[in-house]
């Protein structure tokens, strides 16, 4: 059975008079515990198919059904919520809160959880001792190494422990080296916790450590 | 509680833009704070410059006086009870109670002769202010005696006085009176016929109010009871210790009346201030003025500020409501940031307003003399509790609202646009 499963998926952006089509009728369904690669070059629609499987996006046709949810019924507040639940993002760019230190980052993932801050410092400082930077906890994202934020990013979607985590491009900001270290430790957090992954790149050393890989291409699966 | 560290750090990300909020928000508390002690210092100096010169705080008249007494005032003259103005003096809050007489006549050097009002009273109880005494503003201010009259030549009447007169300054202009000099007094007595009477000119004196000054001549009461030929007196005056007490001792008053059915009247202070409750009523209008524009322009300080928190952030937004954060959540996000503002920038200015009031207060402001007096007078603002809470109210709301449509703005992004803004 799958996690998430989208059925002829198409997605149209409008600007002004002309109309993109980012992806076409794409049919595509992930299992649980997948490590997957999205591939495809840039503008081929990677990004926008992670956005309507991360329920953050929604398909202009077509169906989502995840976690056996259609999530074309659900409301904006419904959404928010499964997606607190149960999808974490990884992004390009780390995102992190400027503001906070890495541990209040991982920290503020839980938020929405009710758990008490004890609990929560606790279990924050876990995720960031797993990517080996208990040290940095008090630091800020401005005073870290682009590896050492995109760490702080998967230990803050780890320690949700979702059923997904979407990374689009997560190595993309990062030299070769730093970038498959990022991505083994993606793995092995697929390894250990069953967390699925999926991820999007184009480069053909992260590709490799997938265990299955999707290709895009203007908008349209060439292979699955 | 994480929400409201993130909206901390969040206003003390950009320190100079902050600050510059902050300022807007500390400087229209204090505009406020100031404004209302300064307003709230003249309204109390008028306030008492018109009960210690003029009206007293309590006014008690024979029944009718007020309504009929204009056309016939000897029909309602007052019998001059000593045993009630007794039992009135015996009230706690009650400083003194004295008698009055006014009238009017005609007054003559010889060669020059005019219309006057005459004031019969009790000069013990009636405090004159030597000129002196005034030269120092804020040794004047504090004597209880301020906004009493102010004698300008010769001296204040006593109470061992007879046929001596102290005439208002306009009044004594007019006349050319001399101090030392004798004029003479003409009026009808209370039973028509004409009496004059030689007096001799004691002193001169102003008010706040230079129409009166240019009216009135005050004379021992005696020598009024003498001239009109009669034992009774116009009114009594009630002055208390501290002017709050006023309907407290206005209520006694009339139970007492009703109590042993007495045929008077009484009038308060306020309802005889005209003059004050119009310029009251005026300034209060200023302040509301002042409000509204201090707080359009503490509005849009924030909203500016907000404003641009949001278009930086946009990125950080989408990241928000990826995690999961509802729309609700965000929108909370940026309206407490404004909360934030408004608290702190009113704590700052609630404390930055209470010592600049304090500040200027021990040095004073010398003011001129409002229209129609003729006394200069030193205001020190006061720092009002009222005022600093509205104040610091009006900060805390003003915050949230202008935090309202930044953050809607915040809450309407799409998460899709948003992630991928730069
Ligand atoms: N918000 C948008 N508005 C208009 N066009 C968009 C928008 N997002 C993506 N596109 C277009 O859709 C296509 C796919 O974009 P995207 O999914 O970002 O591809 P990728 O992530 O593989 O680079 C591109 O042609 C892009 O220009
Ligand atoms: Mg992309």
């Amino acid at each position: 059975m799958s996690l998430v499963q989208i059925s002829k998926v198409s997605r149209k952006y409008q600007l002004n008079s002309i109309s993109v089509t980012a992806l076409k009728n794409v049919d595509l369904a992930v299992a649980a515990g997948e490590f997957l690669a999205l591939a495809g070059p840039s503008g081929s629609g990677k990004t926008t198919l992670l956005n309507i499987m991360g329920c953050i996006d929604k398909p202009t046709t077509g169906e989502v059904l995840f976690d056996n949810t259609q999530t074309a019924s659900l409301s904006s507040d419904q959404l928010s919520d499964l997606r607190a639940e149960k999808i974490s993002f990884v992004f390009q760019n780390f995102n992190l809160f400027p503001v906070l230190t890495a541990v209040e980052n991982v920290e503020y993932a839980l938020f929405l959880k009710k758990m008490t801050a004890d609990q929560r410092r606790k279990k924050a400082e876990a995720a960031l001792d797993l990517m080996g930077l208990l040290h940095l906890a008090g630091h800020k994202p401005l005073e870290m190494s682009g590896g050492q934020q995109q760490r702080v990013a998967i230990a803050r979607a780890i320690v949700r422990e979702p059923l997904l985590i979407l990374a689009d491009e997560p190595t993309a900001n990062l030299d070769h080296k730093t970038g498959e270290e990022i991505v083994d430790l993606m793995k092995a957090s697929n390894r250990q916790n069953k967390t699925t992954f999926i991820f999007s790149t184009h480069d053909q050393k992260v590709i490799d450590r997938a265990d299955r890989v999707v290709r895009i291409w203007d908008g349209e699966i060439v292979s699955a | 509680m994480m929400t409201l560290k993130i909206a901390l750090r969040n206003i003390f990300r950009h320190k100079a833009r902050s600050v510059i909020t902050l300022s807007t928000i500390v400087f229209g508390c204090v505009a406020l704070i100031f404004i209302g002690g300064y307003f709230e210092d003249i309204f109390t100096q008028l306030r008492e410059s018109y009960i210690r010169s003029q009206v007293g705080h309590i006014q008690i008249f024979k029944k009718g006086f007020n309504e009929n007494g204009k056309a016939d005032p000897y029909l309602y003259f007052l019998e001059d009870d000593q045993q009630i103005k007794a039992e009135i003096q015996a009230f706690p809050e009650v400083k003194s109670i004295a008698a009055r007489l006014n009238f009017s006549g005609l007054i003559s050097t010889g060669e020059t002769t005019i219309v006057f009002l005459g004031q019969g009273l009790e000069p013990q109880y009636e405090q004159t202010v030597p000129q002196q005494e005034t030269r120092d503003l804020r040794a004047f201010k504090k004597t209880s005696k301020s906004g009493s009259p102010v004698i300008s030549f010769g001296q204040g009447l006593v109470e061992e006085d007879q046929r001596q007169v102290i005439l208002g300054q306009g009044l004594a202009q007019t006349m050319g009176a001399q101090i030392g000099s004798t004029i003479t007094l003409l009026t009808n007595t209370v039973y028509g016929s004409t009496n004059a009477m030689d007096m001799n000119v004691k002193g001169v004196f102003y008010t706040s109010a230079k129409d009166y000054d240019e009216m009135f001549l005050r004379l021992p009461l005696k020598t009024a009871q003498k001239l009109l030929n009669t034992s009774s007196v116009g009114s009594w005056v009630v002055w208390l210790n501290k002017t709050e007490d006023t309907d407290k001792v206005y209520n006694s008053l009339r139970a007492m009346i009703k109590q042993k059915n007495l045929n008077l009247e009484l009038r308060r202070w306020e309802d005889l201030a005209d003059f004050y409750n119009k310029t009251v009523a005026m300034f209060n209008k200023f302040y509301l003025i002042m409000r509204i524009v201090t707080g359009i322009i503490v509005v849009l300080g924030i909203f500016n500020t907000l404003n641009m928190a949001v278009m930086e952030r946009i990125s950080e937004i989408g990241t928000l409501m990826a995690l999961g954060v509802r729309r609700s959540g965000v929108m909370k996000l940026f309206l407490l940031e404004g909360l934030v503002l408004g608290t702190v920038g009113g704590l700052l200015g609630v404390v930055a307003g209470m010592i600049v009031v304090s500040l200027v207060s021990s040095v004073g402001i010398t003011m001129p003399p409002p229209p129609g007096a003729s006394i200069s007078w030193l205001s020190t603002p006061k720092i009002i509790p009222s005022v600093v809470t509205s104040t610091f109210v009006l900060s805390v709301v003003v915050g949230g609202f202008s935090a309202l449509f930044p953050a809607y703005k915040a809450s309407r992004l799409q998460i899709t646009t948003a992630l991928r803004y730069r």
